[in-house]
């Protein structure tokens, strides 16, 4: 079994570093961290950077996640190499850039990239947004998955995730007491489907729809509010068509034994009560 | 002096459309309809909205107060401003379902009516659609001379003023942080009529709901920081707004008023698109449109 922690950072490429660094600041409102040549980190709270834009494929997208022993790295790596996944290990110098001790890569059964990271630095100084946007810090990812049933299994068999609910077969799945910290959104290609930020209130999140709104930020779902995890969302389209959400009030699962996934239907009503319709393809029939 | 809001009875051109938009966009229950008049239920109260056309000459907003001497009263302490106060006949009490009745008109030419004993009802209220409004909440109007006005309110009446938001002020006689709210225009009238939902989640499916009906939107959905309530305010029948509020603080007895800007920048924390004169707002369809997606 896999114990994966907490998500730890994605990364994107993009063929524009300057345009995303600049959605990524004035728009999404994180802080830069440090930067390479081709390469720009971002901070979004007390960890050294949960973001990275760099210089590539926007195909080439990493999410990671951390795991607490270093023996929990190599006992992954034997996991998902028996079970049939390469594993490859992190050089050094990777390591280093990332800001963690070590880290192994691997694909899950789509083929999104994903990385386990140990000891991901954290930061001395507290995160000072570009922007006043309320962020409190990145929490969850959106991924693809080509078949729901299937990577429900690896997640939730092979790694140590849970279903907190499920809309239509996309699961959402929770690593700890946060409702979702994974949600697999059926589709036919592997990466990122959404990049979540919590924002400090509801306040927040409809600020920043007006705030993003003129600025011609183009919105794709809400405001609205989630029947499942209870949070006020907002969902627009940054670089690349990467959709970015804040949102705020996600409810928390602290009974384990007592809690129980429900079944929402895949539609505007079970990703908004408010009534809001979704115009993101994989939230659509 | 005052004991609380009553109703709002606004004039219209055609009582059929703005009935449907009582009943269809507030979700207000009917009581009473004649061809002459629609009246509609809030609350505990047995009308908070009335529709008439041919009975008003103007629109009016009606007041509780206590007993009838309390008429005599404020009839002579209107008298000491210079105004001259008048009762209500048996019939404008009738149609009113109150005991007594004193009217007179503000220094911006705004009708006020005192009521007392106004009829409450003893079936619970029941919408037409599911809007959750628990009640009428307050009523902002037009003043012409808002220092003067205030004089009513403050002197006669024993309102507070609980903030300032420009020139325009809110004013309190009960627990809530206003009731009424006077903003400067170049004309008297009843700017938004404002009704309470139980909470967020109520307020923003009515902004849904209202976007599917095209219903304009004129200003929010938003946060006033001075009331800290959350508004929705659109267009309504003739040239009278409509309001959803939710939540708001309670005032705080122990602070004094506060100056907020003048404008968008004093009545929404969100920055919310506003399309009202009086509120400092685009009326040309400049600013750009938020596309919430619906």
């Amino acid at each position: 079994m896999i114990r994966l922690q907490d998500i730890s950072y994605v990364r994107l490429g993009t063929a524009d570093l300057e345009g995303a660094t600049n959605f990524a600041t004035s728009c999404l409102g994180l802080e830069i961290a440090f930067q390479t040549k081709d390469s720009v980190y971002f901070k979004s709270d007390q960890r050294e950077h949960t973001l990275c834009y760099f210089t590539g494929s926007p195909a080439d997208q990493t999410a990671a996640f951390e795991v607490a022993e270093k023996s929990d790295l190599e006992a992954a790596a034997a996991e998902l190499d028996r079970i049939g996944h390469p594993v490859r290990v992190g050089t050094e110098k990777e390591a280093e850039l990332r800001r963690v001790r070590s880290f192994i890569a691997f694909t899950d059964p789509t083929g999104n990239n994903i990385e386990l990271v140990w000891r991901p630095a954290y930061g001395s100084r507290r995160y000072h947004g570009e922007r006043d946007a309320g962020i409190t810090g990145f929490s969850h990812i959106g991924l693809c998955t080509t078949d729901a049933a299937r990577d429900e299994v690896f997640w939730t068999k092979v790694c140590n995730a849970r279903v907190s609910d499920r809309i239509g077969d996309a699961a959402l799945l929770r690593i700890d007491e946060v409702h979702h910290t994974i949600a697999l959104f059926p589709t036919n290609r592997a990466g990122i489907q959404h990049i979540n930020h919590q924002v400090e209130s509801g306040d927040d999140v409809m600020r920043s729809f007006n705030f993003l709104s003129e600025r011609q930020v183009p919105m794709v779902f809400g405001p609205g509010r989630h029947p499942t995890s209870s949070a006020r969302f907002l969902y627009f389209e940054g670089p690349d068509g990467m959709v970015f959400e804040y949102s705020s009030g996600v409810r928390s699962i602290a009974d384990e034994l007592l809690y129980r996934e429900r079944q929402f239907p895949f539609g505007p009503k079970g990703f908004c009560e408010w009534g809001a319709k979704p115009q993101i393809k994989e939230f659509r029939n | 002096m005052i004991e609380q809001l009553r109703y709002v009875r606004l004039v219209v051109e055609e009582i059929g459309q703005a009935a449907a938009f009582a009943q269809d966009v507030l979700g207000l229950e009917p009581v009473d309809r004649t061809e002459q008049i629609a009246t509609f239920r809030s609350d505990f109260r047995d009308h908070t909205l009335v529709f008439s056309k041919g009975i008003d000459t103007h629109q009016s907003l009606g007041l509780e107060v206590r007993y009838p001497a309390d008429l005599d009263d404020l009839r002579s302490k209107l008298g000491s401003l210079g105004i001259a106060a008048q009762a209500g006949s048996p019939q404008e009490c009738e149609l009113r379902k109150a005991k007594a009745m004193l009217w007179f008109e503000d220094f911006s030419g705004n009708r006020l009516e005192l009521v007392v004993r106004p009829m409450n009802s003893g079936w619970r209220y029941f919408a037409s659609r599911d809007a959750g409004i628990t009640g009428l909440e307050d009523v902002i109007i037009r003043s012409t001379s808002v220092e003067r006005d205030i004089s009513i309110w403050c002197e006669v009446f024993g309102a507070k003023v609980s903030d300032w938001a420009g020139d325009a002020v809110y004013l309190r006689f009960d627990g809530a942080h206003h009731r009424i709210a006077l903003f400067p225009a170049e004309r008297a009238g009843i700017l938004a009529v404002e009704y309470a939902v139980e909470n967020v989640n109520l307020l923003m499916r009515n902004y849904y709901v209202l976007q599917n009906r095209q219903i304009g939107i004129l200003h929010g959905p938003g946060r006033r920081p001075a009331s800290e309530q959350l508004f929705l305010t659109f267009a309504g029948p003739g040239d009278v707004l409509f309001s959803f509020v939710s939540e708001g603080a309670a005032f705080d007895e122990r602070r004094i008023p506060r100056q907020f800007p003048a404008g968008k920048e004093g009545l929404c924390g969100w920055g919310s698109e506003c399309k009202i004169p009086e509120f400092g707002g685009n009326t040309d369809g400049g600013g750009r449109e938020r596309t919430a997606s619906a």
